[in-house]
């Protein structure tokens, strides 16, 4: 759900079933036909609603009583916030018909829309079958527009935002994608928990090692892990190593320098994850279990103290979390006390990925919908009902709508400040499906920290050396 | 299906072109006779070069192309995506499991549905009439049971057996006091999730396979059976020197039917292992095809790949005739 590497293993048992229900496309040859018939495209569509005059209250132009197409990601958001933007559009004075259409495939429902020349009016494009923005990157509008209109209640929208929402969605200079949910990554734990048996959320992977003994001695683990969920540890660890090193970490793995998986203070956090593999203090079984069973094991029976995840976790396990859990989170570990980065320095981005596509019918319905989405009245009502903080500020009030997650979120992005930071390229060059494996293994005790660093860097490199794939430039 | 089926089909079509004296006959293009063509061979024809050869010819333009799938821009790139192919670890690796699967499947599930079919049609009693084991029934509808079940229902079903935590297995091998299974994960560990995931494929199919070979043994007279056994020949005699000649093209339809089945084999990797399993121990052609395709957006390269998919099935189908050949399948008895 999310546009990272934690969202590309959002998959459940209805996105598997999905997937299978492709198999006689992906299986057999046929998969690659029809396509010949796409070259013509209907710009005549954008054309047309540009006819119509623009006004503060439609700054894109929709046509009275024109119909736009959403195909919505449905996974642990749902899709009842996108009918709820959806209805609004109805009520404006241009009347739009929005229809919202739920999938849990995007790329493969899409794929052949867009290959026609077809592609609806705007598409979440998340989850783990999301496009990957390099492929369509030329075929999307940029959205700066949107940002730069008012919003329905008639502020600038770049003013109600927080701050480095763009920098997500864009790619080269182009800002294509708004990243539409403000996720927080972080180690979850249960505050009634750790204060039953006077615990506090480590800073450092020292600390964590301490307190994974003190778990032992309760009979209870430390981490814990699923199969298509392995990376949920690399990207604490990049979060980690980022901390520890500042920037520079940080930039080399975004431009796949080599041997960036060596650089020190990765190599430190790999050594002193697998110090606590080797202690026992990881689960066994984790390559094993799906990931929603594992993330039970953490919410639901406690069997281990720690789960590094998305802020979407409490949504996520909202029907598998004990009474009382009480789910906190405190920012991803530093190696020592004086990092680089302060250790309330914070990992997040935005996530949930809106694009429009240039070849769409209704290219202005398609961006209205987004500063509807935008809008005080749509947003509140994601906050409310999704307990997750959109990319619009002052939505959650002081007790979080009753969430201690939502609370613990909006106090660590307070605390952090201008410490955010995030990274693109393990979703950008879609790298997570071959990095599961080698995270998999690691965590299960089956590799040593050489091994992981090699298999990464090996990854990495795959893609630095290959001239048909387009680079992003980070700085 | 069988030898004999085939001969009787032939004969009307055989008489019928044969009759002297209509060759010389200019041929009579009457309405009926076009629309009869049109009708009866245009349209199936049509059919199968619209859905079936076309797209294998496409798929092989578009693989020699560097189209994305998601906008009709391709550029030609020549045989560039098969070197990209071939130099990818990670594909040269799904094809070797692949080609595993391909080889353990049908052998292990044909010996074992022709072991159940020799036990439910001849295996029975070895006095009176030839028959099978008492209750052979029940033992067939069990058997076939998980025929019935769609693959992805059975890799869900089966991923949960073998869950490291809840799952039953390890719940009744720690029961019975294997500590050594506390938590193991048999899909998640790089020695067993193969054989698993075998394991899980051949239990969805013996059952099909089981059905298909008591039809065919059931088309053997009883009477050789009983003169085999007058002449002393045990029942794993009778099934090796009788039975297995005997039903012998029936085996290798169904060992090209379970190859295809193999080296496909994506809904049970996918609901067992959808990330290819540890290591990529279990990654298979047609799952890396699918990545490629669809997260990777370069389906260019994907085309590549389902040639190569599509060279192997062929490969190995040649591969059955001629092995069944050189066996002296050829000269094979036939009952017609």
């Amino acid at each position: 759900m999310q546009n990272s590497s934690f969202g590309q293993a959002r998959i459940g048992r209805r996105s598997l079933l999905a997937s299978a229900a492709v198999i006689p496309l992906a299986g057999t040859l046929a998969s690659c036909a029809g396509s010949g018939a796409g070259n013509t495209t209907s710009t005549s569509g954008s054309s047309a609603t540009s006819a119509v005059s623009t006004s503060p209250d439609n700054p894109f132009g929709v046509a009275k009583g024109s119909s736009v197409d959403a195909v919505i990601f449905n996974g642990g958001y749902g899709v009842d916030y996108a009918q709820y933007a959806a209805k609004l559009m109805g009520q404006q004075p241009y009347a739009a018909n929005c229809t919202v259409t739920p999938t849990t495939t995007i790329a493969t429902t899409l794929q052949p829309r867009f290959n026609a020349g077809n592609p609806p009016d705007v598409i979440d494009d998340s989850g783990a079958n999301l496009i990957g923005i390099q492929t369509i990157l030329s075929e999307i509008e940029d959205l700066t527009d949107v940002f730069a209109a008012n919003n329905l209640e008639g502020t600038p929208i770049k003013d109600t935002l927080y701050g480095g929402v763009t920098a997500p969605g864009t790619y080269n200079g182009k800002f294509a994608v708004i990243n539409y949910v403000m996720t927080v990554y972080a180690l979850w734990y249960s505050q009634s928990m750790f204060d039953a048996n006077g615990w506090k959320p480590p800073t450092t992977w020292d600390e964590a090692y301490a307190l994974g003994q003190e778990a032992k001695a309760k009979n209870k683990y430390l981490f814990l892990w699923g199969k298509e969920a392995a990376t949920y540890y690399q990207t604490t660890a990049i979060g980690s190593a980022i901390k520890e090193g500042g920037n520079d970490v940080r930039l080399a793995l975004e431009n796949l320098k080599p041997k960036c998986w060596s650089l020190d203070p990765i190599q430190q956090v790999f050594t002193a994850m697998k110090k606590i593999i080797d202690a026992g203090m990881v689960k066994p079984g984790g390559s094993g279990t799906q990931f929603t069973q594992a993330q039970a094991q953490w919410s639901s029976q406690e069997q281990a103290l720690l789960y590094p995840s998305g802020s979407w976790i409490e949504n996520e396990m909202k029907s598998q979390t004990k009474a009382g859990f009480k789910m906190t989170g405190t920012p991803e570990l530093t190696v020592t006390k004086n990092s680089q980065m302060p250790a309330t320095a914070l990992h997040a981005t935005a996530g949930e990925g809106y694009i429009v596509p240039t070849q769409a019918k209704n290219v202005a319905g398609g961006k209205e919908f987004m500063r509807v989405m935008l809008s005080k009245d749509a947003a509140t009502n994601f906050a409310k009902t999704k307990l997750a903080p959109t990319i619009v500020k002052g939505t959650v009030p002081a007790d979080g709508f009753g969430s201690t997650a939502l609370v613990s979120q909006i106090k660590m992005l307070d605390n952090a400040a201008t410490d955010v930071f995030s990274w693109q390229f393990v979703d950008y060059y879609g790298m997570n499906a071959d990095q599961l494996v080698l995270w998999n293994t690691f965590l299960g005790g089956g590799s040593s920290v050489k091994q992981l660093t090699a298999g990464l860097q090996q990854i990495t490199d795959k893609i630095a050396n290959d001239p048909t794939i387009k680079k992003i430039t980070v700085s | 299906m069988t030898a004999q089926g085939f001969t009787h089909r032939r004969t009307p079509g055989l008489a019928r072109t044969a009759t002297p004296g209509r060759r010389r006959r200019r041929r009579n293009w009457s309405v009926d006779r076009v629309t009869f063509f049109l009708a009866f061979l245009g349209l199936p024809l049509s059919v199968y070069l619209i859905f079936v050869v076309s797209p294998f010819i496409q798929a092989f333009y578009y693989s020699l192309t560097d189209w994305t799938g998601f906008n009709p821009q391709m550029d030609y790139v020549g045989l560039s995506n098969y070197t990209r192919a071939f130099t990818d670890n990670i594909f040269l690796k799904s094809i070797r499991n692949s080609v595993e699967l391909a080889i353990v499947v049908p052998f292990v599930t044909i010996a074992l549905a022709l072991t159940l079919a020799t036990l439910i049609t001849v295996g029975g009693s070895s006095h009176g009439q030839i028959r099978g084991l008492s209750a052979a029934g029940f033992y067939r509808v069990i058997s076939f049971f998980p025929y019935t079940i769609p693959a992805i229902i059975i890799g869900i079903m089966w991923s949960q057996v073998f869950d490291p935590s809840n799952g039953l297995v390890n719940g009744i091998l720690t029961a019975v006091g294997f500590k050594q299974f506390d938590s193991f994960p048999w899909l998640g560990n790089i020695d067993t999730a193969m054989p698993v995931s075998m394991f899980v494929i051949i239990w969805g199919l013996v059952g099909f396979y089981m059905v298909l070979f008591i039809a065919a043994i059931k088309g053997i007279p009883s009477e050789i059976y009983e003169s085999a056994r007058i002449d002393g020949a045990g029942r794993f005699r009778t099934a090796l020197t009788i039975t297995l000649p005997l039903i012998r093209e029936n085996v290798q339809t169904a060992y090209i039917y379970l190859g295809i089945a193999a080296l496909d084999a994506f809904v049970y990797m996918q609901a067992l292992n959808s990330n290819g399993g540890p290591n990529n121990s279990t990654l298979v052609m047609s799952q890396y095809l699918y990545r490629t395709a669809f997260t990777k957006g370069q389906w260019g390269l994907a085309c590549a790949m389902g040639v190569v998919l599509a060279a192997v099935t062929m490969s190995f189908a040649g591969l059955v005739f001629l092995v069944n050949r050189l066996t002296g399948g050829k000269d094979s008895v036939t009952l017609a």
